[in-house]
């Protein structure tokens, strides 16, 4: 199957919705075309699966589609199409003396047809196109137009954001009274907000506005996503500490807070249910067309159901790059009251994450814990 | 009507507040003592724990198999080998030529601290046991911390301090509470001087709360290299470095400062390297056996996961080898870009052609670098040229580097107990003096 007929099959799924019931068939087929596709296409990657022995011709299951680490963005260009058609390249953060992930594109349709089902099933249920303020914690497209972040920040404006929409991080710095100003505002005319940004943007900004913390009472349908960790960072501060201290300045209640788990190597992300289940156990969604499996590191097995695993992910929408990436991260599956898998937590992101990028460049070497000192 | 809120007093804080008080007393006591009676008293501390025999020795083993992650084949390598190379008379040389009444001359004396707190940190006990006896020595009694990963050293250690010194085992107080103890932290950084082990981030936060009159020794994050040359394919070199760095690396689980992560192969040829790589491997795995790998948490192992999948996808395009067994990984690298070390018995080696690449490999990491193992290095390599006014040799430029100990492989983790840590003389951080000029009353 070409690239072009698995993309149309794609975009026709992707426009039903990220809320459509899972497919497994649909999603296996298409998985495992792809597959076969990225094996001629990419050659970084047909030498691993070679060198595993596990090609188009031997592989009969998406367990056992080859996964490649999301380090190996920053070594290899992963691209199933030539180097003159990229329109754009995203880049994972780094320092100068650090290499950087790279996720080349030929084509945006993919990526925002996939980002744009997710934001509207698990971030924008009950607002109207247009009928809120957006505002991010993010520099603009201007200032980072390789960030894969801020380009989904600005879909989302440009494709369903009130015209006050804005982005609210310049030259490294938070606009704290600009924002301030748009919040109340919003308040005022009783506009539901959204505001979206990384944790540590929201940790400047709580610790910024800590004076005053009565502040804000948001309107109804008003919510938060926050996404990323804090590598890197002088502060971190856990995640369900900050969840609730940020629906606290907010006015808000602790559901209204979304935490979205991406990476730029993927094309989808996946966001809380809360905004979708009011009262069900907080827990990360995958869109249809994107599988998560919870694997054992040292066999490579999927754990049992509630254990804990290495999150490894099949992302139909990476149809230009590679499809099935393996990460550092760590997971379990939640699981209901039938013991059936309705979607995943999350584990100690920000260790995984500072281990796996090795977040600044002296520590390139080290190991991000227990190391003991003689 | 305002509410009573009554806050129970932190245990910790207390048991620390009390230990202060008996430690400050029982330092009265110690100071009394002359300076070569403390040191006596110490050595033969050290001597019970470095004999073959020695019961303190076996029952630590016992006990860090039983509470860390390590292996008890491993600790008890990990501890023989160790302590077979602190010899308790060069232990007693150095504390007399650093702060001896005849380094120090008669118009000096040592002027002990009150106390000293000594802060602990990592799974592995050597650093633990030496860094408790030494501000003995110097007339300063210690509250240890005992670090989380490892709750018995400190225990272990009070205990054979008494069997021979119950005045001494006075001066040494162990103390655990959790990390996240601020009242009980607070107590400990009264102590007049500071020692501490542990990450840089945690150094630091710890140094922003001494006042800046208390004396700060922080020991961070180190990490140790060898480098290896092309008269390895001499006699039997190779095998001898082989086994030398499986020792270095299995030790500990790579988990010290002093462990080897990444092997630098200067001016070896592709055919050798795939050599080296092969025997170092084949050694670690010989070593399976005797000294397993200990278990390792599943965000470790998904550490070692990824690294060996990026190490397998640049072998399959780029070249190299990966030599993957039950519980290592060598990966012979194409080239010498800084990559992450996950630990566990996990090795790079990495092909640099001259030695003006290896240090500009090395520049990013001055500072972290600790002991390097060096064999089988080529002529111009291997001797310092002190005649030389251009570019210094290798071995003096690793010491602008911050390199504090070069050795052959397979002593990487067994120091000589009068190392200078960090480059740090042993006894002297620790120790105030006082000049006594003549004066006419």
């Amino acid at each position: 199957m070409t690239r072009d007929v698995i993309e149309a099959e794609l975009l026709r799924w992707m426009s039903e919705g990220a809320a459509a019931r899972p497919d497994p068939e649909r999603f296996e087929r298409l998985a495992l075309d792809l597959f076969a596709f990225q094996f001629k296409a990419c050659a970084p990657y047909t030498r691993l699966c070679e060198s595993l022995d596990r090609t188009p011709g031997r592989v009969r299951c998406v367990e056992e589609i080859p996964a490649v680490p999301t380090g190996a963005f920053k070594e290899f260009e992963l691209r199933c199409f030539e180097a003159k058609s990229v329109v754009k390249t995203f880049r994972t953060s780094g320092t100068t003396l650090e290499r950087r992930g790279e996720l080349h594109l030929d084509t945006l349709a993919i990526y925002e047809a996939s980002l744009l089902a997710s934001l509207r099933c698990c971030l924008l249920p009950g607002l109207s196109k247009g009928g809120a303020a957006m505002h991010f914690l993010a520099p603009s497209p201007d200032e980072a137009p390789d960030s894969s972040l801020t380009h989904m920040f600005d879909v989302l404006r440009r494709e369903e954001g009130a015209s006050s929409s804005a982005f609210h991080l310049h030259e490294g710095h938070l606009t704290v009274e600009a924002f301030a100003e748009a919040l109340g505002r919003a308040q005022r005319e009783k506009t539901p907000s959204l505001i979206a940004g990384t944790s540590f943007a929201f940790v400047h900004f709580l610790d910024a506005t800590r004076a005053d913390p009565d502040r804000w009472r948001l309107p109804e349908g008003s919510r938060v996503m926050e996404t990323g960790g804090f590598k890197g960072r002088s502060r971190s501060v856990p995640r369900e500490a900050l969840r609730q201290e940020i629906a606290d300045r907010f006015g808000l209640i602790e559901r209204d807070v979304v935490n979205q788990y991406g990476m730029t190597e993927l094309g989808s992300q996946f966001y809380d249910s809360t905004l979708i289940d009011r009262t069900g156990p907080r827990r990360k969604l995958a869109p249809p067309w994107a599988r998560v499996r919870l694997v054992d590191p040292e066999s490579g097995r999927d754990v049992d159901p509630g254990e804990t695993g290495m999150i490894v992910i099949h992302d139909l929408a990476n149809s230009g790059s590679i499809a099935a990436i393996q990460t550092a991260d760590l997971g379990r599956a939640v699981l209901d009251e039938q013991e059936r898998t309705i979607g995943f937590d999350v584990l100690g992101r920000e260790a995984g994450a500072e281990a796996r990028g090795c977040s600044i460049a002296t520590d390139a070497m080290l190991a991000a814990s227990g190391r003991a000192n003689r | 009507m305002s509410r009573l809120e009554i806050q129970w007093p932190d245990a910790a804080a207390e048991r620390a507040r009390a230990a202060r008080g008996r430690l400050i007393r029982a330092g009265e006591g110690l100071r009394a003592r002359s300076f070569e009676d403390r040191l006596a008293s110490v050595a033969r501390v050290l001597s019970e724990w470095t004999r073959a025999d020695s019961v303190w020795r076996r029952e630590l083993e016992r006990a860090l198999a039983a509470t860390t992650p390590f292996s008890q084949g491993a600790i008890a390598e990990g501890l023989e080998s160790a302590l077979r190379a602190w010899e308790p008379g060069a232990f007693v040389e150095c504390a007399r030529r650093e702060v001896g009444p005849g380094a120090l001359g008669e118009a000096r004396t040592l002027a002990p601290y009150a106390w000293t707190t000594v802060i602990a940190g990592g799974p592995i006990p050597m650093p633990t046991l030496l860094s408790a006896l030494i501000p003995l020595v110097v007339g300063s009694p210690v509250l240890l911390r005992e670090t989380e990963k490892d709750p018995i050293t400190a225990s272990v250690l009070r205990r054979s301090i008494a069997a021979q010194d119950p005045e001494l085992a006075a001066c040494c107080e162990p103390l655990a509470f959790p990390h996240d103890d601020a009242a009980a932290y607070e107590i400990l950084l009264t102590a007049p001087c500071v020692v501490a082990t542990g990450s840089d981030e945690a150094l630091g936060a710890i140094s922003a709360r001494l006042g800046p009159t208390t004396r700060f020794v922080g020991y961070g994050h180190r990490f140790s290299i060898a480098i290896l040359g092309p008269r390895l394919c001499e006699g039997d070199l190779l095998e001898r470095a082989a086994e030398g760095l499986a020792l270095d690396v299995a030790r500990w689980d790579q988990m010290g400062c002093l462990s080897a992560v990444v092997v630098y192969l200067l001016g070896v040829d592709t055919a050798l390297a795939e050599q080296i790589a092969e025997s170092v491997s084949d050694a670690l795995a010989r070593l399976e056996d005797s000294m397993p790998r200990g278990s390792i948490e599943t965000a470790r192992a998904a550490q070692l996961a990824s690294e060996r999948a990026e190490a397998r996808m640049r072998v399959a395009t780029s070249g190299g080898r990966l030599l993957e067994g039950r519980g290592h990984t060598v990966v012979l690298e194409a080239d010498a870009q800084a990559r992450p070390a996950p630990l566990g018995r996990f090795l790079r080696l990495m092909p640099v052609s001259t030695h003006a690449e290896l240090l500009e490999r090395l520049t990013p990491f001055a500072g972290q670098l600790s002991s390097v193992a060096i064999a089988g290095l080529a002529e111009e390599n291997s001797v310092p040229d002190p005649r030389s006014s251009g570019d210094l040799p290798l071995l003096s430029q690793l010491s602008h580097l911050g390199v504090s100990r070069i050795t052959e492989p397979g002593r990487l983790q067994t120091p000589p107990v009068d190392w200078p840590h960090d480059g740090l003389p042993l006894f002297t951080p620790l120790a105030r003096m006082l000049q006594r000029d003549a004066v006419r009353l």
